[in-house]
């Protein structure tokens, strides 16, 4: 018997049989996150205005979100064990630990999640803001909004008090507050992995030894209490093995992005964001569903640069975002039909080689050594560095760097940033205020004048080049 | 050919229509809430003013955060590129724009084409707008347009550590309270302003020459303020309101005969 809500997962790319499978997951899950049949004409135009649904690769990256929203929000229900790790991403960890845990264990990034599946599918994400200002996280206090999602996801109950929750903060300060807060309220065990991400300007990519031990060492005591709390043992090995299942995955996004260097731009960013993200979040579906879906998208996006097709004109200024809002694909949209192309993003930048002379005693050691060589965990500076280096490696028009206000280690370097990118690379920045997990107050039309106008900027400098 | 440019900002709506080589009208109204409406009323008073019919005008920009709500308009454009271009219409010596409108700040690099080199403009705080210098206003119980002349007369600018409009606000009942004289008081408003703007425009810079457009730009206690944070001498155009829909009417006449061609 067809339900309301059939539409919609037949565009995010659902078979019949497998709504009907699903039906009764589909039900209890919708329920939990307050959709129904009244908001399917707007989910629908949602869908079909904002994501490229013609394109079945997009389909199936959709339905691997939903598939991941299901699995989380219905994890204890199914008698799961729940692990939950922050972002920025501690994915390392959270692979390694996914790859020695049978079905039975859920391992992903909880606000990632909801942010890509109620934010950017399904537009219900304000409830949980709401819940989240109610439980500890107020409004006015310049709180992460990601944090008050995760929070209000679990004051509505929506997603499940995890067995374990890995708050990191070897970027973010503010995720291990957050996380600490509801450890006060819900009691579940939290294992805090500190880092040092201070350091001299100018060092990168070079770096205290010290720092790789300590980061390592904080990695190596997440590792023995999950076996403590959970029983679960993660070796190097284990790591190996989730490199091995992931590098279909890992190798489609590389696909992905030497694809979006086609000028015409082939896809627009909220395709390519949600591709890039679901690798980041899950360590459930992006690995079963993840490498089936980018794999079809990547053959279709390859039909488009071979036809010549683009969502833009040819001769867009191209453009490094520092990423894409995660639950608004109208910000997305208005970068682009501010004529920007969105060619990558900071996640598409691979990080430089590994130093193979350099002794690594343990796991916990490689993924921080990873880490460091990544630039963001580094410093500010290797933030910034890294950022002009792949800026003028892809020969990039302009960089937009986003930072999200309410964000320190972001907000801190915002203005610092535009001056050493112009400096070091010569290519115009735009420093953009804005949210990149809630658009209540950061909406495209608050956006859009800084956009439009350094759009315009990059189109004379290139007619004038 | 007659062409028309339109800015609906924050506070006001400014129309100037250009006929040829020259201004035949300008003219300056409140927005208020209805922006289409305020875009509606402005043009048609502005064509008014030049004698001409709207039947007349072969095309038209509109400009300011109402842009895309203009019935009229053939093109919308930012603000910022339309304050340069009026710039430097105005004055072609121009190589920065500091604009202070009512809801928001910015500061503009240009070349001597009147193109955008570079640009910074304020977030989402009100902090450092003629917002700021309304509210202000009405706490001290003086008319807006009389603070410039007022905080010239002060001696010894009173220090207000905070910009954030409302925090500002608690800081006046203070200084007040504490018996320190008007002048100072609004010297010192504009003296935080004005630092507050520079340090905002240090990733654009402040090439000469530097001109003060907006509604802002009318109060001379502003101007004397920026001059004396940025240690340079700032160019007021007679008109600073109407810059950005002297620029929008300039890329209206140039867009016209692009089609013409």
């Amino acid at each position: 018997m067809p339900e309301y809500y059939d539409r919609i997962f037949g565009i995010c790319g659902f078979q019949d049989t497998e709504i009907e499978r699903e039906r009764s997951r589909i039900e209890r899950a919708l329920d939990k996150i307050g959709v129904g049949p009244e908001d399917i004409p707007r989910v629908e135009q949602r869908l079909r205005e904002q994501h490229e649904v013609e394109l079945e690769g997009v389909r199936k990256i959709l339905r691997a979100w939903i598939l991941e929203l299901l699995d989380l929000v219905l994890a204890k229900e199914e008698g799961k064990t729940v692990i939950y790790y922050g972002y920025p991403s501690i994915q390392g960890p959270g692979m390694a630990i996914s790859s020695e845990s049978g079905e039975n264990v859920y391992v992903g990034c909880p606000d990632v999640v909801l942010c890509h599946t109620v934010g950017l599918i399904f537009d219900k994400l304000a409830p949980f803001l709401e819940a989240a200002e109610t439980n500890g996280l107020p409004p006015g206090h310049g709180l992460c909004s990601l944090q008050q999602i995760r929070n209000g996801g679990l004051a509505l109950g929506v997603v499940p008090v995890p067995d374990l929750v890995i708050a990191s903060s070897y970027y973010c300060d503010m995720g291990s507050k957050a996380d600490e807060l509801l450890h006060e309220i819900y009691g579940h065990p939290a294992v805090y992995i500190d880092g040092s991400m201070d350091s001299r300007w100018g060092e990168f990519p070079r770096y205290d030894l010290e720092r790789i031990r300590f980061l390592g060492g904080q990695l190596d005591k997440l590792f023995a209490n999950v076996e403590k709390i959970l029983g679960i043992e993660v070796t190097r090995r284990s790591m190996k093995k989730a490199m091995a299942t992931s590098r279909v995955l890992y190798s489609a996004l590389g696909q992905l992005t030497s694809l979006m260097t086609a000028d015409p731009m082939p896809i627009s960013g909220v395709v390519s964001g949600i591709a890039m993200n679901l690798a980041a979040a899950s360590t459930g579906r992006s690995m079963s569903e993840g490498p089936d879906a980018l794999s079809t998208l990547c053959k279709e996006v390859e039909g488009r640069v071979k036809s010549g097709y683009g969502i833009l004109e040819k001769g867009a200024p191209r453009v490094l975002n520092f990423a894409h809002s995660f639950s608004d694909p109208g910000i997305t949209h208005m970068i682009e039909k501010a004529g920007l192309a969105l060619a990558a993003s900071f996640v598409t930048v691979p990080p430089g080689k590994r130093d193979k002379s350099l002794k690594l005693y343990s796991l916990g050691e490689e993924l921080a050594e990873s880490a460091m060589r990544g630039g963001a965990y580094h410093s500010t500076y290797g933030f910034a560095k890294r950022f002009a280096e792949a800026a003028r490696s892809l020969s990039m028009d302009g960089v937009i760097w986003g930072y999200q206000y309410n964000c320190r280690p972001m907000a801190l370097g915002s203005h610092l940033f535009k001056q050493f990118i112009e400096e070091e690379t010569g290519i115009p920045t735009l420093s953009l205020e804005m949210d990149y997990y809630e658009s209540r107050t950061y909406g495209a039309e608050a956006l859009r004048t800084k956009v439009e106008t350094f759009a315009e900027m990059l189109r004379a400098r290139k007619a004038k080049a | 050919m007659m062409v028309a440019g339109i800015d609906v900002g924050a506070a006001t709506a400014k129309a100037v229509i250009l006929s040829d080589e020259s201004v035949t009208g300008s003219v300056v109204i409140p927005t208020g809430y209805d922006v289409s409406t305020a875009a509606e009323s402005v043009i048609r008073e502005a064509l008014e003013n030049s004698g001409r019919k709207i039947q007349e005008l072969s095309f038209v920009v509109s400009t300011g955060y109402g842009r895309n709500a203009v019935a009229l308009s053939n093109k919308a454009i930012t603000e910022i590129i339309c304050h340069a271009c009026g710039v430097n219409w105005m004055v072609p010596e121009a190589r920065t724009v500091i604009d202070i409108g009512g809801q928001d700040s910015k500061v503009i690099g240009i070349d001597d084409k009147g193109n955008v080199d570079n640009f910074v403009m304020n977030d989402k705080c009100a902090a450092g707008t003629g917002r700021f210098l309304e509210v202000m206003s009405k706490v001290l119980g003086i008319g807006i347009d009389n603070m410039g002349r007022i905080s010239l007369q002060g001696t010894e600018p009173c220090s207000i550590s905070s910009t954030c409009t409302v925090f500002a606000e608690s800081e006046m009942v203070i200084l007040r309270a504490r018996g320190e004289s008007r002048e100072n008081i609004i010297a010192g408003i504009h003296k935080a302003m004005a630092h507050r703007v520079a340090l905002m425009g240090r990733s654009v810079g402040f090439r000469k020459e530097v001109v003060f457009t907006g509604g802002v730009a009318k109060n001379e206690g502003m101007k004397k303020a920026l001059e004396d944070e940025l240690s340079l001498e700032i160019l007021v155009p007679e008109e600073p309101q109407i810059m950005g829909a002297l620029g929008a009417a300039l890329l209206a006449r140039a867009e016209a005969a692009r089609r013409l061609d």
